[in-house]
């Protein structure tokens, strides 16, 4: 479980072109880093995986379900689909606690005790036992997005979306989200991650995805990406940005 | 007769029209509640269709005089039907749906004010809309209603005063019954300005206590 199939997915805001004609495979357990300069389309892309953008044309298929055909299932399919977004959006007004173990008892999948035991397991993954009574607000930004990530897991979901996890962090934070990020990799998740991060990229990614005005411009594994990119503008990206 | 003997002497229809200007305004937010809660949602919905409806709610509540309106369902539409209508009943219909309009605004308002990321974030759970709004968005919303939902209480209590022009015995009608008995404008007048005073100061009050309970809430739970 955890593939994902993309054909000729297109997606326009109004006369925007965003994504122009996007084809991607993703097999199981495969870590994909995506980068690309602002603006690109990498996060509409990301986002028209979970239908938080619907897709203008083209397909998305993850574990054999078409999200762009979900019709009254796309409750169902999403709860297979993690995300971790920039900005954390932990709920403010739940414990750390609640914010993981809320939808899987909001959506009866599980009782509020197995849910918070689970929790608790999450948040040991993460580092966290000692914040689980505490609101989001108490955390810093790098543990924020660390209980995001734990959210994400509860509904014990086969792929896992990351749009930017850590642009939003000061420099000190965003090591202990990559480490937990990489141990997810470790275990296996099937991961799709929308990155600035090219040390991560390099590092843990099994395949890198250069996205530019909306195609994809150029793909292949970190060392041939990064050592040896073949086209253009790659080469101009990179040279930008490393 | 002095303003003290005035208090004393018609203290049971003061404190009558206090009660019913009370119970009108109670039962009629309650009603608002639940427009406002209505409208205010169909307000942020995705259909085009939905928002339409509440556009054109809030704007015939907001876009005629309050008067207007009370006239409107005491007289206009009894009259137009051929039925007999209660003032009490045609009060409690016309400030409901005022104060509805209002609310509806200061709900969506509200849910507005809440960072779309939470919307997503929900939704990205898999729980299905109405789920997220009701646990995710709406807790989060009520607490910066909350300075607006209690003035809008107040306006309320307030507007229950021009009920007494179709003949509502409510506070102020209470007070020009009695001045129509006695004669005595200054004293009288000034004692239900000041019992409408007092009743919106106690209101006040809770209201801020209420407040401070929630920003305590926040910071510290």
């Amino acid at each position: 479980m955890g593939k994902v199939i993309i054909k000729n997915l297109k997606k326009n805001f109004g006369d925007l072109e965003v994504l122009k004609d996007i084809n991607l495979e993703v097999k199981e357990q495969e870590v994909i880093c995506i980068i690309g300069a602002s603006g690109s389309g990498k996060s509409t892309l990301l986002r028209c995986i979970n239908a938080l953008e619907d897709a203008s044309s083209g397909t998305i298929e993850v574990d054999g379900n078409d999200i762009t055909r979900a019709d009254g299932n796309i409750n169902k399919y999403r709860q297979n689909i993690g995300m971790v977004f920039q900005q954390f959006n932990l709920f403010p007004h739940m414990t750390v606690l609640k914010n993981i173990s809320f939808a899987p008892v909001a959506l009866k999948l599980k009782t509020k005790e197995e849910a918070e035991e689970t929790a608790m397991k999450l948040l040991r993954r993460v580092d966290l036992t000692e914040k689980a009574n505490v609101h989001p607000e108490q955390l810093s930004g790098g543990q924020q997005q660390r209980v995001a990530i734990a959210r994400a897991l509860a509904m014990n979901p086969d792929v896992m979306l990351f749009d930017e996890p850590t642009s939003a962090l000061d420099p000190e934070m965003v090591g202990e989200v990559l480490n937990v990020m990489k141990q997810l990799a470790k275990d296996g998740m099937t991961m799709i991650v929308v990155t600035h991060e090219m040390g991560f990229a390099r590092e843990v990614a099994d395949r890198v995805i250069f996205i530019d005005e909306g195609f994809i411009v150029e793909e292949g594994p970190p060392s041939e990406i990064f050592g040896n990119p073949k086209n253009q503008r790659t080469i101009n990206f990179l040279n930008k940005v490393l | 007769m002095s303003i003290l003997e005035l208090i004393v002497q018609y203290w049971p229809r003061l404190i009558a029209g206090l009660g019913l200007t009370v119970e009108i305004t109670i039962i009629s937010l309650i009603l608002a509640g639940i427009l406002g809660m209505v409208f205010g949602l169909l307000s942020v919905s995705k259909r085009k269709g939905l928002r339409a409806i509440a556009l054109v709610y809030v704007d015939i509540v907001r876009g005629t005089p309050l008067l207007v309106q009370a006239f409107f369902i005491y007289f206009g539409i009894p009259a137009a039907l051929g039925i007999q209508s209660d003032p009490v009943v045609s009060g409690v219909i016309t400030l409901s749906l005022n104060a509805g309009g209002y609310l509806a605004e200061i709900v969506r308002g509200g849910i507005e004010s809440i960072s779309r990321g939470q919307m997503e974030a929900a939704r990205s759970l898999g729980l299905p809309y109405g789920m997220a709004m009701r646990s995710v968005i709406l807790p989060q919303a009520i607490r910066t209603m909350t300075p607006a939902l209690i003035n809008q209480c107040i306006i309320t209590l307030k507007d229950t005063s021009l009920l007494s022009v179709i003949g509502v015995t409510e506070l102020t009608q209470t007070g020009r019954l009695i001045i129509a008995n006695n004669y005595q404008s200054f004293e009288v007048w000034a004692i239900v300005a000041m019992m409408y005073f007092i009743i919106i100061m106690i209101l006040s009050k809770i209201s801020k206590r209420i407040e401070r309970k929630m920003s305590y809430g926040k910071s510290n739970n």
